[in-house]
C-alpha cells in the first residue's frame, strides 16, 4: 500500500486534471448533444496563447517586448490565465457559428465538423507557432519540488490539482446557483422547454460553447507546464475527454467528475506495474464500463444513441 | 438528388459504363501520369487508398456505421503482411491472405463489442478501439518495431504457377494493385445491390424497422464491420508492400480521420463512386497544393468543413447536380419535363 | 386456445408503472382492437407484445410458445408483424424495396452477396403483389419519402403484410388520415381480415367499432373492459372514461 501511495496520489492528481479537461466537454455535450472533437485543439490554442503571453519575446524586438519582459512572471502568468481561455472561447464562438448548419441534422455532422475544425486549428497552430515542443514558464512560488508525507512532489502539480478542484466547484456553482445554470440544465433536457422559458436558444448555445471552449483553454494554460506543448497535443487531450464522458454517462456533471478520477486512478495505479502501458488502462476501463452499462455510470437517455 | 439506395440503371449488370471508365482511367494511368507532371508511385498509392476507401464506405456510407478508427485494420493488414514475409515465408499470396485474415479477425473481435451500439456511441467506440490498436503498435516493440515500424519488407513476385510477374518496380506493382482493385470494385458493386447489400442500407435508414421485418441487426452490423476491416487489411498489406515498411502512423486518429474526410468529400454518402473521387482529390491536393504551400492541410481541413456544412453530398453530389442542370435545357427542348 | 395471448404483464419505466397485470388474448382469424386514452399504455403494450421491450413479469404466448423477452427479429421471424404509429419506413429506398425487405423469401436470400435484388423476378413479383393489395402498385419505383401521407400509411401496412404474418399488429393505422383515406383504409382492413389475424390500436372509435370483433380497453396501465363492440357500447363505465375522451 505504501509503495502504491505515490501512484495513487499521482492518479488522483491526473484524475482532477482530466476532470478539468472534461468539464467544458460535458457542458457542450449536455446542452447541444454535439461531441466536440475540437475540444483538445481549443485546449492547445489556449495553451499556445498563454505561451506567447508568458514569453518575453511577444512582439519580437520592439520596445513593447522589452517592457513586457520586465513584468514579473507572476503578473504575466495571471494574464495568461485570462488571455488563454479568452482566445479559446473566441475560437469556440466561431466554431459554434459553423455548427449552426448542422443543428437538426444527424449528430454525425457535428462530429465531422468538429473533427475538421480540430485539424484546421492544429494546422493553424503549426503555422503560427511551429512544430517544435514548447514549455511554459511558471512563477517560482508554484515551481520546484516539495515534500509531503515523505514523498517528493512537484509543487506545480499540486497547484494544478487545486486549481482543477476550484474550477469544478465554480462550474458546479454556476450550474446550480445562477439562472443561466438553471436554463442550461433545462436545455440539457429539452430545447423546447428553453424556448418556453423565454430564452433565445441560439444565444444560449453560443454562450455554452464559448464557456466550454474557454474551459478547454483554461485547462490548457494550467496543464501545459506539466505536459508540454506540441501542435498535436489536441488529440492526446480529446481522447481522455470523450472517454471520460462516455464512461461517466453523457450529460451528467458528477458522472464526468467521478469517471475522470476513476480514469486518472486507473492510469496512475497501472503505471506502478507497467509504466509504458498505463494509458491502455483507460481504454480497458471504457470497454468494461460500456460493455456492462451502455449508458455509462450515470448516463441518461440521449439523442446520441439514435 | 442521387442516393446510395437508388435503383441501378440496369439491374443485374456486372459491368457498368462507370466501371469501364474507371478501369480505363486506371489502366492508362502509367501513360498519362508523367504527362500531367506526376510520378508513377502516386498511382500505386491512390489505387491502394481507393481500395481502402471503397471498403470503408461499405460501412460508412451504405450501412451508416460511422467508424473513426478504421486505420487500425489498415495497419493490422500492413503489419500482418510484413510479419508474414519476415517470420513465415516470402510469399505474395501468403502475405496478402495473412493481411486479410488478421484484419478480419481484428474486425470480428472489435465488431462484437461495437455491434449493439448505434449512432455517435458507435463512432466514439471505434475511436477508442482504433487508439488501442495504435497504442499497441507503438508499444509492442518486439513485434511491430515500435515507432520505427517494420523495415525492409520485400515485394515478392506475383506467382501464378506457370507465369510469375516481378513487382519490384512501381509500374508493375501498380498494375497488380489495379487488378486487385478492379476485382474488389466489381465484387463490391455486386454486393451493394445484392440482398445482403440492401439489408445494409435498410439498417442505415432504420434499425428499428429492420429488426421488425426480421433482420438480425447485430449479426449484420458485425458481419459488415468484419468485411470492411478485411478490405482495409488487404489495402494495408498492399501498402506495406508498396512502402516496403509498416509503421504505426497509418493507425493514428489522423489517418483514420483522413479516410473519413476523403470518403465524405468525394460524396460517399450518396454515390458508390464518391470514395474514388475523394481519394483522387486528396492526393492531388497533397501533391499539387502541397508543392505550393506548406499549409495545404489547413486548406484541406477548411474545405472539408465547408463540405460538411454546405454540401454533405460531396463531389459526386455536385457532379450529379451539374449534369442535371446541363440535361435540363435539352429535356425542355425535347418537350419533356425536367426533373 | 387463443393464437396469441399475454398473461399478467407488468412493466415499469424507472418509478413509473406503465402496465399493471395486463392480460390479453387474440383469437385466430379475428380483428381485435385495443383502445384507451393517450398515455394509457397501449403503445407500450404493443411494444412488449412485439419484442421491443421485455416485460418485467408475465408471459406472452404465441402458438403456445413463450416469446416474452425474445428479440424483435426473432419474433418477426415467427410470423408476427407490426406497423408503427410514428411511420418507420426505409425513406431513401423505393416503395417496392421497402416491401421486398420484409418478404420471407428475401429473408431466406439475405446472406446472398452477388445477385441483384432488382433483377430477381420472383422477389419483384411477390413485392408487387403486396403493393397491389395495399393500392400502391403504381408507386412501386417512387422513393418512400416522396409518397403522400396516406400512401405512407398504406406502405406501413404493406411492409407489415409482406412478411405474410400469422398475426398483424397495427399501431393507430388511421393516425393523421383524413376522412377519405380512413374510408379506403377501412376497406383495406376488411379485405385483409379474410386472410390475416389482426390486432390494432385505434383512436378512431367509429373505425374500430365497425371493424373489430372484440375490443379491450386499456386505462392507467390496466385492462378495464373487454368485449364485443356492442357489449362495450352498453358499458357505462367505458363510455365515460375512455370513449368520452376519444370521441
Amino acid at each position: 500500500m505504501t509503495l502504491l501511495l505515490p501512484h495513487i496520489l499521482n492518479g488522483l492528481t491526473l484524475g482532477l486534471l482530466f476532470a478539468m479537461i472534461a468539464l467544458g466537454f460535458t457542458l457542450i455535450v449536455g446542452v447541444m448533444e454535439t461531441i466536440n472533437l475540437a475540444h483538445g485543439s481549443l485546449f492547445a490554442l489556449g495553451a499556445y496563447a498563454a505561451a506567447t503571453i508568458l514569453s518575453p519575446a511577444i512582439l519580437g524586438d520592439t520596445a513593447f517586448a522589452a517592457w513586457w519582459g520586465t513584468l514579473p512572471l507572476g503578473t504575466r502568468y495571471a494574464l495568461a490565465l485570462v488571455v488563454g481561455p479568452a482566445v479559446a472561447a473566441l475560437a469556440g464562438i466561431v466554431l459554434e457559428l459553423c455548427l449552426r448548419r448542422t443543428y437538426g441534422k444527424a449528430p454525425l455532422y457535428g462530429l465531422l465538423l468538429t473533427f475538421g475544425a480540430a485539424l484546421v486549428i492544429e494546422e493553424a497552430i503549426r503555422i503560427a507557432w511551429g512544430s517544435g515542443e514548447q514549455f511554459l514558464q511558471v512563477p517560482a512560488v508554484i515551481n520546484g519540488p516539495m515534500f509531503m508525507l515523505g514523498l517528493i512532489y512537484a509543487k506545480y502539480k499540486l497547484f494544478a490539482a487545486g486549481f482543477a478542484i476550484l474550477a469544478i466547484f465554480a462550474v458546479w456553482l454556476f450550474l446550480e446557483r445562477t439562472p443561466y445554470g438553471a436554463v442550461i440544465k433545462a436545455g440539457a433536457h429539452d430545447s423546447e422547454m428553453v424556448r418556453a422559458l423565454g430564452y433565445d436558444i441560439g444565444r444560449l448555445r453560443m454562450l455554452v460553447f464559448a464557456l466550454g471552449a474557454g474551459l478547454a483553454g483554461l485547462a490548457g494554460v494550467v496543464m501545459a507546464p506539466i505536459w508540454g506543448l506540441r501542435p498535436h497535443i489536441g488529440i492526446d487531450v480529446v481522447i481522455p475527454a470523450f472517454l471520460i464522458i462516455v464512461v461517466g454517462g453523457v450529460g451528467s456533471f458528477w458522472g464526468a467528475v467521478v469517471s475522470a478520477i476513476l480514469v486518472g486512478l486507473a492510469v496512475g495505479i497501472s503505471g506502478a506495474y507497467a509504466p509504458a502501458w498505463s494509458m491502455m488502462s483507460m481504454y480497458i476501463l471504457l470497454v468494461l464500463v460500456v460493455g456492462l452499462r451502455a449508458r455509462g455510470l450515470f448516463g441518461r437517455k440521449s439523442q446520441l444513441e439514435l | 438528388m442521387i442516393s446510395l439506395s437508388d435503383v441501378p440503371a440496369r439491374p443485374g449488370a456486372v459491368i457498368t459504363p462507370q466501371i469501364v471508365l474507371f478501369a480505363a482511367v486506371l489502366l492508362t494511368a502509367p501513360f498519362w501520369l508523367p504527362m500531367v507532371g506526376l510520378y508513377q508511385y502516386i498511382g500505386v498509392e491512390v489505387a491502394i487508398w481507393i481500395l481502402y476507401a471503397l471498403g470503408f464506405n461499405l460501412l460508412f456510407g451504405y450501412a451508416g456505421l460511422h467508424s473513426f478508427g478504421h486505420g487500425a485494420y489498415f495497419g493490422v493488414g500492413a503489419y500482418a503482411f510484413g510479419l508474414f514475409q519476415q517470420e513465415v515465408a516470402v510469399s505474395l499470396w501468403g502475405g496478402l491472405l495473412a493481411a486479410i485474415a488478421a484484419a478480419c479477425i481484428a474486425g470480428m473481435v472489435v465488431g462484437a463489442f461495437l455491434s449493439h451500439r448505434r449512432g455517435i456511441y458507435y463512432a466514439l467506440m471505434t475511436i477508442a478501439f482504433g487508439q488501442m490498436f495504435w497504442f499497441t503498435a507503438i508499444k509492442a516493440h518486439g513485434v511491430t518495431g515500435g515507432e520505427d515500424g517494420l523495415l525492409g519488407i520485400p515485394r515478392p513476385p506475383a506467382d501464378f504457377g506457370i507465369v510469375s510477374f516481378d513487382l519490384s518496380d512501381n509500374t508493375s506493382l501498380f498494375y497488380f494493385v489495379v487488378a486487385v482493385l478492379l476485382v474488389v470494385t466489381i465484387g463490391l458493386w455486386r454486393l451493394v445491390h445484392s440482398p445482403f447489400g440492401r439489408v445494409l442500407q435498410a439498417l442505415r435508414q432504420s434499425e428499428t424497422r429492420a429488426a421488425f421485418v426480421g433482420i438480425h441487426v447485430w449479426a449484420v452490423k458485425w458481419a459488415v464491420f468484419a468485411l470492411s476491416a478485411a478490405i482495409a487489411g488487404l489495402a494495408g498489406g498492399l501498402f506495406s508492400m508498396a512502402q516496403q515498411s509498416a509503421y504505426p502512423d497509418v493507425m493514428s486518429l489522423h489517418q483514420s480521420g483522413f479516410i473519413v474526410m476523403m470518403t465524405l468529400i468525394g460524396g460517399g454518402l450518396v454515390s458508390f463512386w464518391g470514395p474514388v473521387l475523394g481519394v483522387a482529390l486528396y492526393f492531388v491536393a497533397r501533391d499539387v497544393l502541397g508543392s505550393l504551400t506548406e499549409t495545404w492541410l489547413l486548406w484541406y481541413g477548411l474545405m472539408f468543413m465547408i463540405v460538411v456544412m454546405l454540401r454533405p453530398e460531396g463531389l459526386a453530389g455536385a457532379i450529379h447536380l451539374l449534369s442535371e442542370r446541363l440535361r435540363a435545357p435539352r429535356a425542355r427542348a425535347a418537350g419533356q419535363p425536367a426533373e | 386456445m387463443a393464437l396469441f395471448e399475454a398473461v399478467h404483464l407488468h412493466k415499469r419505466f424507472g418509478s413509473r408503472v406503465v402496465l399493471e397485470d395486463v392480460s390479453l388474448a387474440f383469437e385466430a382469424g379475428k380483428v381485435s382492437g385495443i383502445m384507451g386514452p393517450n398515455g394509457a399504455g397501449k403503445t407500450t403494450t404493443f411494444n412488449i407484445l412485439t419484442g421491443r421491450f421485455a416485460p418485467d413479469r408475465g408471459a406472452i404466448r404465441f402458438e403456445g410458445r413463450d416469446i416474452a423477452g425474445r428479440p424483435p427479429h426473432a419474433i418477426a421471424r415467427m410470423g408476427i408483424a407490426r406497423s408503427f404509429q410514428l411511420m418507420t419506413l426505409f425513406d431513401e429506398s423505393v416503395v417496392v424495396e421497402n416491401v421486398m425487405l420484409a418478404l420471407p423469401a428475401f429473408r431466406a436470400a439475405q446472406t446472398r452477396v452477388a445477385t441483384d435484388v432488382f433483377a430477381d423476378k420472383a422477389l419483384m413479383d411477390e413485392a408487387r403483389e403486396v403493393l397491389a393489395l395495399v393500392g400502391l402498385g403504381h408507386r412501386a419505383f417512387q422513393k418512400a419519402k416522396d409518397l403522400s401521407y396516406g400512401e405512407r400509411r398504406a406502405l406501413e401496412i404493406g411492409v407489415a403484410l409482406a412478411a405474410d404474418p400469422k398475426i398483424l399488429f397495427l399501431d393507430e393505422p388511421t393516425s393523421g388520415l383524413g376522412a377519405e383515406a380512413t374510408r379506403s383504409l377501412a376497406a383495406l382492413v376488411r379485405r385483409l381480415r379474410e386472410r390475416f389475424t389482426i390486432v390494432m390500436i385505434e383512436h378512431d372509435m367509429r373505425f374500430l367499432f365497425e371493424l373489430a370483433d372484440e375490443i379491450s380497453v386499456i386505462h392507467w396501465g390496466q385492462v378495464i373492459a373487454h368485449g364485443t363492440p356492442s357489449e362495450l357500447m352498453a358499458n357505462k363505465w367505458v363510455r365515460r372514461s375512455a370513449l368520452a375522451e376519444v370521441a
